[in-house]
């Protein structure tokens, strides 16, 4: 029981550093992202609405953008996992 | 949702290449394509009846200077009771002064009354702001400047030639949200629809297959609610104020959206697969006969922020001429291609499990 537990807890972690680096990135961009939010909270309305609020668009279109590619990345992954367990077969 | 049968083109289905041609075409198309020009600000916003009046006016996508002498403006009360700008000075493309005399006396009798701003150029066309500027009662009034409202009249008003959205006062251009907003819902409630009927093929053969996919229908539909609520959310933010306003149809699309999340929930704490299935099946054709009164039905019988409610559908009028059209129903067809697409590829994983 404890050496299946263990053995769980160990294959997760595999799979973490495994995922290292893609994780980075993505945090990475994750915090670009609230940092950007933030500033724009804090420059607020004069930026937003500059250019007839044109950024509004802007981010209309890559909240669009970045949530498709996410979930198509998260996809990959699901069928890279299968193809995975179909070759250990 | 089969693949086998239909023509490919380096391997791939033809709908997919064509719903990613319609979206680069979108996106092209709907960025680049101007805005028609309009009036942005006018200053002070409010004035004295009875006395003269100079107005800062800030233009948007205006070229003001190409013809400096053919720039008229006038303020509207209502209808044909207008006054004409004495004087026009034009100062660069998107900056203008015109003065006014604003007559002591008013047709009729309110506190203040709005004028609306209308603008005519050679060039430009006419722009109008509605509400630009809100006149008080003179304290002396003179009876006589009564026919000063009735002695102009807003004619010879040009149009301005080629291909450009309207433009809004507060959209401005977020006009062009209408592209990308909007088609989430379409696509949203398409696949939803999709997934109902696959819900019920499941009840009259009683195949897993039809199961899988109206799942994956689901899944794919509820991340274009979500992405719809939250393009939403930002737009709103920047032209009503507030993230979230109350607003009928934003209340009803969020509940909308969790009863389907309850399906999601529902399904994953059933063990047994058939039973999964059967619950499934059954919830999701109810949850799509409850779509139909949040989203078409209820939205309509009250007031709302959003357009054509409270009455008429949306796609009319002012709101989408026909330049948008041309832009709006390629990008509704282009996303629900891609929705569909996606949710393929959902159940096609879903099936190699």
């Amino acid at each position: 029981m404890k050496i299946r537990k263990l053995d769980k807890s160990y294959h997760i972690y595999g799979r973490f550093v495994q995922m290292k680096n893609l994780k980075a990135v993505l945090v990475a961009v994750l915090l670009i992202v609230v940092q950007l939010a933030h500033a724009e909270g804090a420059v607020s309305s004069d930026f937003i609405s500059s250019i007839g609020k044109i950024y509004v668009v802007a981010g209309v279109c890559l909240v669009i953008l970045i949530t498709l590619f996410f979930y198509m990345y998260q996809l990959d992954r699901k069928i890279s996992r299968i193809e995975k367990r179909y070759k250990n077969d | 949702m089969k693949d086998n049968t239909s023509i490919k083109f380096f391997g791939l289905a033809l709908w997919k290449w064509f719903s990613m041609l319609i979206l680069i075409y979108v996106f092209i198309a709907g960025w680049l394509i101007p805005l028609n020009p309009g009036i942005i600000k006018v200053a002070p916003e409010s004035i004295k009846a009875g006395e003269s009046v100079v107005l800062e006016v800030t233009g948007y996508n205006s070229s003001f200077v190409s013809d400096t002498a053919q720039v008229r403006a006038w303020l509207r009360l209502t209808g044909d009771t207008v006054i004409k700008a004495q004087h026009v000075q034009v100062w660069d493309n998107r900056r203008l002064t015109a003065s006014f005399y604003i007559p002591s006396v008013f047709p009729m009798r309110q506190e203040a009354y709005p004028l609306t701003l209308i603008l005519d150029h050679d060039t430009d066309g006419t722009s109008v702001l509605p509400n630009a500027v809100f006149a008080t009662p003179a304290e002396n009034q003179n009876p006589a400047e009564m026919a000063l409202w009735f002695s102009d009249k807003v004619e010879h008003v040009h149009v301005k030639s080629g291909i450009q959205f309207p433009f809004r006062n507060i959209l401005s251009e977020t006009i062009r949200n209408t592209y990308f907003h909007v088609p989430m819902w379409f696509t949203m409630i398409l696949l939803f629809a999709v997934s109902a009927w696959f819900s019920l093929q499941y009840y009259r053969n009683g195949q897993i297959v039809y199961d899988q996919k109206s799942v994956a229908l689901i899944r794919v539909g509820i991340l274009f609610g979500i992405l719809g609520l939250v393009t939403g959310m930002l737009w709103a933010k920047n032209t009503w104020n507030a993230y979230w306003s109350w607003d009928v149809k934003q209340n009803m699309s969020a509940i909308a959206l969790l009863i389907y999340a309850a399906l999601m929930v529902m399904r994953s704490s059933v063990e047994d697969q058939m039973q999964k299935a059967r619950l499934t099946a059954g919830y999701n054709i109810f949850a799509f006969a409850l779509l139909i009164p949040l989203l078409f039905i209820i939205p309509r019988m009250t007031d709302s922020l959003h357009p054509g409610n409270g009455g008429n559908p949306a796609l009319g009028g002012e709101d989408l001429d026909n330049t948008m059209r041309m832009v709006f129903y390629p990008a509704v067809i282009g996303f629900i291609l891609l929705g569909l697409w996606i949710s393929q590829l959902v159940y096609r994983t879903e099936k190699l499990k």
